[in-house]
């Protein structure tokens, strides 16, 4: 049985070194998808990811709250700071104007007196307070929110991913205006209780102004912030694993339409035997196109000034997660073509499934960045399985446990597609 | 006349007495494809002699192909059952398919593979291996004229050249019985001798043939016996001699069936 399978994976060897146009599909076009993708995308991805968020900010009140949200934002490394637009410093005017253009994602502006009005809204508190007659209600919230800062936003940009910097934003200027009110409140309180001075004050330089939350929480010890080459290695690869569909199922009509399934079926050899031949070809030429992909990653896009790939600590969990979509995208292949009636209507049913199912797994654009029903859709990929993986690994720091249920769910889809494919087979035979 | 090559063949008249051992036993076979209207194969009854030739012949559609399919284990019948070595074919398949070899009416090869290539796959499918296998390929490349051309993908061939390579990929594995469904169709005079010739000194060496063809006077010198079928029935069997003395008029084998098959066009 042994030497029936060697002489079967050498056949099929053969037969996909002479598809000359297969192999193209294979080989070369993943790696054409992947310097020309990451290369168009390097640059949207580059504004956000390795300058940070470009954001304008304008400030009119050269005062703490000013001064304390401009540090802010000067020292994250998530946001590109300005605050003058061509050499000039920026009125609220321009500012507008260069976020409504593109130039900016998000324009801050912070009004004129905006710190007098928050200690005023203070002072007014205090004395309230200190009044001890129990006329007046006093709501603190809408004392602060007569100060107006003003957050403007690129229309173009992708709603869900500004979603959360916005929210940040948000947070991060509330607790600055907390700060200041507090700041005011603990010298209104030292100068009626004096001595008490000290105590608020330290106790309120503890706690840390919140930092944006980053998308990517990444476990190991080297922060890695998505870019266009950590999403574009791993998406085009799984694209183009799934892409032997192709050729594979090309290669099961073939045999069919060449009579020598028709041999084969006289032959005291199972016709299983021959397909588990292709099923292991096929399987590591998928591990030599996740090689060839990786040495793409890591070598000629940085020779391109791209950044380089970077892999992430599991090796293990890289090979598991790679075999796994591998049988995947092979017994997908089979079923292709079993389920195709011609080599052409193989090709078709093939290209037009795997281009549909990698849209919606987020290989083309990346999941995070889809709406939310669409996000919800796209867990049904298979492809989408193994990229949420490859990110498991390359961008957290993951290891085998984080990407064993990934894993099964290829594996299980493989069982499944070989499953449907015998079925197939016995349904469609015409004796 | 006919066969002098072949010395222990009876006639089957003059044979009452001799007990002619059956290797193949075919009772009321009968198959009906998926959505056909007509019975492929309707009723077939035949007995096929150990170390016999023996000839299917036929009009287009008559029933051939798929009763050598059936034969060969490709598919179950709809009715009836077939005996080899008087075991039941379905029940012994796995077995059975060892000793059978079968050389399809269409080219079975891989076109982008070499003849050597597709004889090496098809040698190790049969369960040869190694040098045995090899020498088998050379052999037969050599009688055939192939070694030249042996290194060249089949696509190259020319259309007797892959019936050559189809005819040997059939015969590797030295089958008891072998099934040869038109193997010279389409093939020059020369060739179809070489090849008639090699067929034959396979059979003295103790295989069993059963051939189709449309060739009748190819048939009238190369079977022993020959069976006649339209519309999946039997028309006539015996030896060629035998038919062509029953059938007024008739010197040749050809004659025979276009009196029994009409002249009428099938499909
Ligand atoms: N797979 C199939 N499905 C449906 N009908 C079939 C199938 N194969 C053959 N038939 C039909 O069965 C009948 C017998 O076909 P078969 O191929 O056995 O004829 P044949 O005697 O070999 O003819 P030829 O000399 O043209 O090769 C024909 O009517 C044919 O159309
Ligand atoms: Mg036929």
């Amino acid at each position: 049985m042994i030497s029936k399978l060697i002489a079967t994976i050498k056949k099929e060897t053969l037969l996909l070194l002479r598809d000359k146009v297969g192999l193209s599909i294979l080989f070369l076009m993943p790696m054409i998808l992947i310097f020309v993708m990451t290369l168009i995308q390097d640059a949207a991805f580059k504004t956000i990811n390795e300058k940070g968020i470009p954001i304008i900010f304008v400030n009119n009140d050269h005062d703490s709250l000013g001064i304390m949200i401009e540090q802010g934002l000067r020292n994250n490394d998530l946001c590109s700071f300005n605050d003058s637009i061509d050499g000039k410093p920026a009125t609220a005017e321009q500012a507008h104007k260069a976020v409504a253009e593109g130039r900016f994602l998000v324009g801050i502006v912070i009004p004129k007196g905006a710190t007098d009005a928050i200690r005023r809204n203070v002072t007014q508190l205090v004395e309230e307070t200190m009044d001890t007659s129990d006329s007046t209600v006093v709501q603190a919230g809408s004392a602060a929110d007569s100060v107006e800062i003003t957050l403007m936003i690129d229309p173009v940009a992708k709603k869900s991913f500004l979603n959360s910097v916005t929210s940040n934003l948000h947070e991060f200027i509330s607790e600055v205006k907390t700060k200041i009110m507090f700041q005011t409140f603990s010298e209104q309180i030292a100068a009626v209780i004096p001595g008490k001075t000290e105590t608020p004050k330290s106790a309120y330089q503890k706690s840390q102004i919140i930092r944006y939350k980053e998308i990517y929480a990444s476990r190991s010890e080297e922060k890695i912030v998505p870019n266009a080459v950590q999403h574009n290695v791993p998406a085009w690869t799984i694209f183009a694993m799934f892409f032997i569909a192709i050729p594979l199922s090309s290669s099961i009509m073939k045999e069919k339409n060449e009579g020598s399934v028709f041999r084969l079926h006289t032959m005291p050899t199972p016709y299983l035997l021959l397909i588990n031949g292709k099923i292991v070809v096929y399987v590591i030429v998928c591990m030599i196109q996740f090689l060839l992909m990786l040495s793409v990653g890591l070598y000629f896009l940085p020779m391109l000034g791209l950044p380089k790939l970077v892999l992430g600590s599991s090796y293990m969990g890289i090979f598991i997660l790679t075999m796994a979509t591998a049988f995947a995208a092979t017994g997908y292949g089979v079923m292709v073509g079993t389920l195709a009636g011609t080599e052409h209507q193989a090709a078709i049913l093939g290209s037009l499934s795997i281009l549909l199912l990698s849209a919606l797994g987020g290989i083309w654009v990346p999941s995070y960045v889809m709406p939310e029903v669409m996000r919800n859709i796209s867990t049904w990929s298979p492809l989408n399985w193994s990229l949420s993986g490859f990110y498991k690994l390359f961008l957290r720091g993951g290891g085998m446990a984080d990407i064993l249920a990934d894993a099964l769910k290829l594996v299980a889809f493989f069982i499944a597609t070989m499953a449907i494919a015998s079925i197939t087979n016995r349904i469609k035979r015409t004796y | 006349m006919i066969n002098p090559g072949y010395k222990n063949y009876q006639p089957l008249n003059s044979s009452a007495t001799m007990a002619q051992s059956t290797i193949i036993e075919i009772i009321n076979l009968a198959k009906t494809f998926k959505h056909a209207a007509e019975p492929a194969v309707n009723g077939i009854n035949l007995s096929i002699y150990r170390n016999e030739i023996f000839g299917l012949l036929g009009p287009n559609g008559a029933g051939k192909t798929t009763t050598i399919s059936i034969l060969c284990g490709l598919f179950p019948p709809s009715g009836g059952k077939v005996l080899i070595d008087s075991q039941d074919l379905q029940q012994h398949l796995p077995s059975i398919k060892k000793i059978v070899g079968i050389v399809p009416q269409d080219i079975a090869l891989y076109p982008t593979l070499t003849a050597r290539e597709n004889l090496e796959f098809y040698g190790h499918m049969y369960g040869l291996t190694g040098k045995l296998l090899k020498d088998r390929i050379e052999e037969w490349l050599k009688k055939l004229g192939l070694t030249e051309s042996a290194n060249r993908q089949v696509t190259t061939y020319s259309g007797g050249m892959k019936r050559r390579v189809n005819l040997i990929a059939g015969i590797l594995h030295k089958p008891k019985i072998l099934f040869l469904d038109e193997p010279t169709v389409g093939v020059d005079v020369q060739s179809r001798n070489v090849i008639i010739e090699h067929l034959k000194k396979i059979n003295e060496e103790g295989t069993t043939i059963i051939y189709t063809s449309h060739h009748m006077e190819e048939a009238e010198h190369f079977c022993h016996r020959v069976s006649i079928i339209d519309h999946g029935k039997i028309l006539t069997r015996g030896t060629p001699a035998e038919l062509i003395e029953n059938t007024p008029g008739a010197d040749n084998l050809e004659k025979v069936f276009l009196h029994l098959t009409k002249r009428k066009l099938r499909d």
